[in-house]
């Protein structure tokens, strides 16, 4: 267990580098100075051969005068040591930038997966035992349109709907503007504001009720549930103790898989609510040509995707004791 | 219900056909009994051949714009000229997407699609003799000779200049937001946004002038003494006008960018700049017409038997006299509309009726532009699909045939591949590579990140099936015969894997056309003006758009909701046609 570890740990650690490698060498590509836009305020107000002296110096204090080789590993040891450079927009180190979006995007995240899990696991399972019946056929057409129908437009519908016609929800942002709410009253102000980017986050439910019915049924398949209703057990223990307990192995991969992703924002519904997460600011930074931002952000949201792919297979190997890793 | 009861019925079919019918038709059979599956069927084919058969009769340069067509909503209510006007009228007028009319007794209508502030007309006008209309207001005189405007209210077009009262009026106009009005003694005044319509009345101080043409950008003047002058404060290609008509002219009409003027003798004569054909007069009309009147980028021509001659742009019909349009007593055009009046009153109207879905912010045709998006939309998706599909193929096929290393190495890349966070990383490539190339080059990047970093899904399954294949017999006996390697993965093991693969390309095919909704929405898919049926929705984001212009996103909503479920609904179908053990699940 501990050598398999170690040895997903190692191939983590040389994606990683060799991603960071390629996405170094695509934003190197890009056109555009940031020397040059440090200075470029000052060119009017000094004369041409100290703007060219003061470029000189931006360029040797960004360290861009150096070969690329040399300017990529200086960039990864910062980043080793917890420095990811500063944004050319906002004027401050990444690091401080990127604290409150990212806590936002926790708190939607969070309230999000309890509404999830407590939806569509019960939801899940009461498909699967009522299979085909017209609960059970009906909830599998309208959980196929919710996965078909893309977040931006159920937004659209639902801003349209709550939000304008219907005004119950704000339509965008994360407090109510010149109300100054503190203490509870501002937390309340809060989850309002969070409450419909998470209604239209659940129109794509589908996803995880279809799985919880795929693995129950799967398990109420088995041979050991056909034994346990021979014996006469009730139906309820034979699906709740036997079976269930049983298709809690592939949906605890699921659970966890996707709790890893909470750190990740939902661009185009953080974008769309004006909700300041990590995703919209992802997209802000590329819209602003921020992309030491940018780049910061990409090898977070790869170290997150290789991060949840192990600790999925983990997750796995801890719940079923049958699977080996090697 | 729709399973439940049929079910048994069918997996007895099933299990009995199977001896006697190919593997293929039983699916084709499973197939045409899913019901669901063939309804999203029928929807997808139809959306796709409406997008992709439509646009060959119906066009639109995509990179058209017109802002006095901007944000209409969907209707053919443009020459609906009520009953009660139709044997009855006086003067009919035509603004961009409404008309008014008078009728015989001076009672004013209105149709088509209106303001708040058009609708408000004003009750004391008495009869009314004559109306001019602009961009979105109204100007109206009575036999009294009284002034009246209502309508856009703002840069001070709803006051009429002091200067006018008690002055005999002889004709009125109106442009883009301005309006003008000649005396009976042959002055000019103007007032309204004189930074859209930039003219002057200066150019005419000294001449008596008879009548004023604007259009939405200047406008001219013909005296008198049969001179036409150009009201353009900043030169214009209309402040050319040909020396040897000037004290000839009887009528003048303009369209946007040229001018025409009807002779003494006649012939018709247009200058200024030449567009959509507009300098090529008929011969017929040269030397027998009487009157002329000028759209957007039309003219028609009175002769002097009383018929009606277009020339000119004719993508809305403008420029197509129906057959009945004989007998004319008055022609009015404005913008795409025209309208006759003939000598027993009743009215004949051509032109733009409206748009079927509406216009977007910059005038375009919504329905034209979801057809164009739909074909990028779908385009972009199959290409993307086609290349997730040929190396999911060839990564899975090798990876499961020749196991080991080359399995390892393979899984381990479709792995990183599989995990990299899709949506932020297709944003950063975009917007990295995507401003240094063309607007195809856009697209064709676009399809190339879908399919080099979605091909995953279709590895890891066609490399599960070449597993479950490999030891079979019939490839033994390939190998026995001595079959390449490389024949026996791909003409032997994958076509049996084959409908497994496509339905699995199905639904990632939907999945691509998300995702690249999604992109563009976010606007760093397909750029404008190219349509997608994503970046249609990119503008559509401003509260104000969602309630007022509804049918800027609804729309497009609608055609790629009803597409991706479709899509999806069918791949369920097949999926379960093809593999009717998972029917018992």
């Amino acid at each position: 267990m501990a050598k398999y570890i170690l040895k997903r740990l190692g191939y983590i650690i040389i994606v990683f580098f060799l991603l960071s490698i390629l996405l170094f060498g695509i934003f190197k590509m890009v056109p555009g100075d940031p020397a040059r836009l440090m200075v470029e305020g000052q060119k009017q107000s000094v004369s041409p051969e100290q703007y060219e002296m003061l470029y000189q110096q931006a360029r040797v204090r960004l360290g861009l005068d150096k070969p690329i080789p040399v300017q990529y590993l200086s960039w990864m040891g910062n980043i080793l040591q917890g420095d990811f450079g500063y944004s050319t927009v906002y004027r401050i180190p990444v690091k401080e930038l990127i604290g409150p979006p990212m806590k936002n995007t926790i708190a939607l995240n969070v309230v999000y997966y309890i509404f999830l899990f407590a939806i569509g696991i019960p939801l899940g399972i009461k498909c699967a035992v009522k299979k085909d019946t017209v609960f059970d056929t009906s909830l599998q057409v309208a959980t196929m349109i919710g996965i078909s129908i893309p977040s931006f437009i159920s937004a659209l519908i639902f801003i349209y709907l709550f939000a304008i016609k219907i005004p119950i929800f704000p339509i965008s942002g994360m407090v109510t503007t010149g109300a100054n709410f503190t203490g509870f009253r501002a937390f309340l102000d809060y989850l309002y504001h969070m409450a419909l980017p998470i209604i239209v986050c659940l129109t794509g439910i589908g996803g995880l009720i279809r799985y919880v019915r795929g693995a129950l049924l799967d398990a109420l398949s088995m041979d050991y549930v056909r034994t346990a209703r021979a014996k006469g057990l009730k139906e309820k223990t034979v699906i709740y103790k036997h079976a269930f307990r049983n298709a809690m192995i592939p949906i605890t991969g699921w659970i966890v898989g996707s709790i890893v992703g909470i750190f990740g924002g939902a661009v185009i519904i953080e974008t769309l609510f004006s909700w300041k997460g990590v995703g919209k600011l992802l997209i802000d930074s590329l819209n602003q040509h921020d992309y030491t931002v940018a780049l910061s952000m990409q090898m977070f949201y790869i170290l997150l995707g290789l991060a949840a792919n192990l600790i999925t297979d983990l997750c796995y190997c801890i719940v079923d004791p049958r699977i080996k890793l090697d | 219900m729709l399973f439940g009861k049929k079910k048994e019925k069918e997996q007895r079919s099933v299990l009995e056909e199977e001896q006697m019918q190919s593997p293929f038709r039983t699916i084709i059979k499973n197939l045409l009994e899913n019901k669901l599956a063939m309804g999203g069927l029928i929807v997808f084919v139809s959306i796709f051949a409406m997008c992709f058969i439509l646009p060959i009769w119906f066009h639109q340069d995509l990179n058209y714009q017109d802002p006095t067509q901007k944000n209409i909503a969907p209707g053919f209510s443009f020459l609906s000229v009520p009953s009660d006007l139709k044997n009855n009228a006086e003067v009919i007028e035509f603004g961009p997407t409404y008309g008014v009319g008078v009728d015989k007794d001076g009672y004013v209508y209105e149709w088509g699609q209106l303001t708040k502030n058009l609708k408000k007309i004003p009750a004391d006008m008495g009869k009314v003799v004559d109306i001019a209309v602009g961009q979105d207001h109204v100007l109206a005189i009575n036999d009294k000779g009284n002034l009246y405007t209502w309508g856009f209210n703002r840069m001070g077009l709803n006051v009429i200049p002091p200067e006018l009262k008690g002055k005999k009026i002889a004709d009125i106009e109106a442009g883009y937001q301005v309006s003008v009005v000649v005396t009976e003694d042959g002055k000019v005044v103007s007032w309204g946004n004189t930074s859209a319509v930039d003219i002057s009345t200066a150019n005419v101080k000294d001449e008596k002038v008879k009548e004023v043409k604007a259009n939405i950008q200047t406008a001219i003047a013909l005296t008198k003494d049969g001179k036409v002058i150009s009201l353009a404060k900043k030169e214009t290609a209309l402040d050319n006008v040909p020396e040897e008509i000037q004290g000839k002219v009887e009528k003048i009409a303009l369209t946007d960018k040229a001018a025409a003027a009807v002779l003494k003798d006649g012939t018709v004569k247009v200058w200024g700049n030449n567009h959509d054909h507009i300098f090529s007069v008929p011969e017929e009309v040269q030397g027998k017409a009487v009157d002329i009147s000028g759209g957007r980028n039309h003219l028609v021509v009175v002769t002097e038997d009383g018929n009606a001659v277009a020339w000119g742009g004719n993508e809305n019909k403008q420029a197509t006299v129906p057959a009945k349009a004989s007998n004319i007593a008055k022609l009015t055009s404005g913008y795409y509309q025209n309208c006759i009046i003939k000598e027993d009153g009743s009215v004949v109207t051509w032109g733009l009726k409206g748009y079927l879905l509406g216009t977007d912010n910059l005038g375009r045709n919504v329905f034209y532009r979801i057809l164009k998006g739909g074909q990028m939309t779908m385009t972009v998706g199959f290409i993307a699909v086609i290349i997730q599909f040929a190396i999911g193929i060839l990564v899975g096929g090798i990876s499961g045939y020749y196991g080991g290393t080359v399995d390892i190495l393979l899984m381990r890349l479709s792995e990183v591949v599989g995990s990299l966070p899709f949506i932020p990383l297709a944003l950063i490539l975009s917007a990295l590579i995507g401003n240094k190339v063309s607007d195809v080059g856009r697209i064709i990047m676009i399809m190339l990140i879908l399919g080099f970093l979605g091909w995953t899904g279709i590895a890891g399954l066609v490399r599960a099936q070449v597993l479950a294949e490999r030891n079979k017999e019939f490839v033994v006996a390939a190998k026995a015969l001595g079959v390449r390697e490389k024949n026996i993965i791909f003409r032997h093991i994958v076509p049996n894997v084959m409908t497994i693969i496509i339905v699995q390309a199905t639904i990632s095919f939907a999945t691509c056309m998300l995702t690249e909704s999604g992109l563009s929405f976010l606007g760093f898919g397909v750029a404008e003006p190219i349509p997608s049926w994503g970046n249609m929705l990119n503008n559509c984001r401003s509260s104000e758009v969602i309630s007022q212009y509804w049918w800027r996103w609804v729309f497009p909503s609608v055609v790629l909701g009803l597409c991706t479920v479709s899509i999806n609904l069918f791949g369920d179908g097949l999926r379960r046609a093809v593999d009717p053990k998972a029917n018992e699940r």
